[in-house]
């Protein structure tokens, strides 16, 4: 209770600084819609000239581009910027005041700012995706609905871990901003079906950098193409990594020393 | 002639100590370069086996898979030779008044940045020979190199490379009015990149979104090299091909003068 009380006072903290740079924060989300667009353009070219690609059907990629879309507004809003503030936070010694303060030092440092334009995306990736899935004349079913939320919010924390043992890095190496430049071209794999790689690249983003769980295996809940014991693997593994990146992150907290010490 | 031989090569010496200093961003950037093509390459590979071996457009243009990893090859390499993350830098100097400094130097800043531009290339066009080489062998493309079409190419890449750079220098000088142009570079490099043929080639555009492709000044900074060294421009549309490139070359050029006197009479550094 006392953490959904000190979220909402972040979120609403986070929105105020925000408004501060509208002009710049629309742009941005002008410029991610554009890549979406011609992301979308681009399949379509591709799907002139076949019905389907590795068993995929074109309103099946818009469902699974449309879950890319989401899960990158999801980190842009919630997790990337906190984890940016915490690593520059290392690098300038001022992380020292949070761990003055009486919360939990890994959520007051992850959860504390939210980047609310990025909502945007959000709202373009779910209408996206009702969109493509009326047209895919599926009826999402309540099984594969809550399939589809199930493994979304188990990606979810797959790919929080996934960033917070990223940033746990920065106790020892303190410049990781470069490798989180990396990370993103490895995250744009996962706009496409993960089939159409060859295997060792799979297995890489499987089970090196997780876009299988966190894109691929939701949309495939979405469109029907797996079951409800799939989801439980999700949620055994995303439970999994929570527990071992809080684990580590403690671990890491132990060797970080101030900027003067 | 002897002076401007000079200038350059002083920058270039700079730029090429200054690159070394940034490995990792170079390797980054290098990155950046593969991802694009190689997403592009295993999406097409995958539309041709469901289709049986190859891809005919409504033109007659065919494509097998091999034809793919040759396009998207070529593209990529092409690409490196001719991309610029300048825009950004440019930005940078102008919000923090690092400009000052560079505007009191004998020659247009802009020098030094093609200077800094040539470094680049070579610098990393060296470590990624390697790279390229191996692509080459493990993805089995259908090239056949001919040298009077590299010849060609030649003259047509060193164009693509002014007219790319141009126009991002235009771009970056927006940074003179609205100080943050990130998201404006990240715009115009999506459309850049989509009407060059980065995600799909040009001659499998359908219908009218091939023409503003055919049209688009993209298409003489990247695809127009790229078409002449793969052979799939037929030789009669050369002549055509560099008209267009001198034309965006000359609108460029026209565009810098003018944004540029705009700029420095809007530019004050911070203080003044």
């Amino acid at each position: 209770m006392r953490y959904l009380a000190l979220f909402r006072v972040f979120f609403r903290t986070s929105i105020q600084t925000d408004m501060e740079y509208r002009v710049d924060f629309f742009s941005r989300i002008i410029a991610s819609l554009l890549a979406l667009l011609t992301t979308m353009a681009g399949l379509s070219i591709a799907f002139t000239y076949t019905s389907s690609i590795k068993g995929w059907s074109f309103p099946q990629v818009m469902v699974l581009l449309s879950v890319y879309y989401l899960m990158d507004g999801l980190i842009e809003m919630f997790i990337a910027p906190n984890m940016r503030n915490i690593m520059a936070q290392v690098r300038d010694g001022t992380l020292d005041f949070l761990l003055l303060k009486p919360v939990p030092v890994q959520f007051l440092a992850t959860f504390r700012t939210v980047n609310i334009w990025r909502i945007v995306n959000v709202l373009v990736a779910l209408g996206l995706s009702s969109y493509t899935i009326g047209k895919l004349s599926l009826t999402v079913g309540g099984v594969q609905a809550l399939t589809f939320i199930v493994t979304l919010a188990a990606g979810c924390g797959i790919i929080y871990s996934f960033w917070l043992i990223l940033v746990t890095l920065t106790f020892w190496f303190v410049r990781v901003d470069n490798i989180e430049q990396i990370i993103w071209q490895a995250f744009e794999a996962g706009r496409y079906p993960i089939e159409i790689y060859p295997v060792w690249l799979r297995n890489a983003l499987t089970y090196v950098v997780p876009v299988a769980f966190i894109i691929t295996v939701p949309a495939k809940a979405l469109t029907g193409q797996i079951g409800l014991s799939y989801a439980l693997v999700s949620v055994c593994v995303s439970a999994i990594a929570l527990l071992l990146s809080s684990l580590f992150w403690r671990f890491g907290l132990k060797f970080y020393t101030g900027a003067s010490a | 002639m002897r002076y401007w031989i000079r200038v350059y090569a002083a920058q270039l010496k700079l730029a090429t100590a200054i690159m070394f200093q940034y490995r990792f961003s170079v390797l980054i950037w290098a990155i950046w370069g593969f991802v694009g093509p190689l997403l592009g390459l295993a999406i097409w590979s995958a539309a041709t086996e469901a289709k049986g071996g190859s891809i005919t457009s409504a033109r007659g243009v065919t494509f097998s898979q091999a034809d793919f990893a040759a396009y998207f090859l070529v593209f990529m390499i092409v690409s490196h030779l001719t991309m610029s993350w300048d825009a950004f830098e440019f930005a940078f100097r102008v919000r923090d008044g690092n400009l000052s400094p560079r505007l009191l130097k004998p020659v247009l800043p802009i020098h030094g940045d093609i200077a800094n531009n040539f470094a680049f290339k070579i610098v990393t066009s060296t470590m990624l020979l390697p790279v390229w080489a191996l692509l080459f062998y493990l993805l089995k493309p259908n090239i056949h190199f001919s040298i009077v079409n590299i010849l060609i190419a030649i003259p047509a890449i060193f164009l693509a490379v002014l007219i790319r750079y141009l126009f991002q220098y235009c771009l970056a000088m927006f940074a003179f009015w609205t100080t943050r142009v990130e998201a404006i570079n990240q715009l115009y490099f999506t459309v850049d990149g989509f009407l060059a043929g980065r995600i799909a080639p040009l001659a499998l555009f359908p219908g009218w979104l091939g023409v503003i492709a055919y049209y688009s000044p993209f298409r003489s900074m990247a695809t127009f090299p790229v078409e002449i060294i793969l052979g799939r421009l037929p030789a009669e549309q050369f002549l055509t091909g560099f008209l267009y490139q001198i034309f965006w070359l000359g609108a460029g050029v026209g565009l810098f003068k003018l944004l540029w006197a705009g700029g420095m009479k809007q530019y004050s550094a911070v203080g003044a």
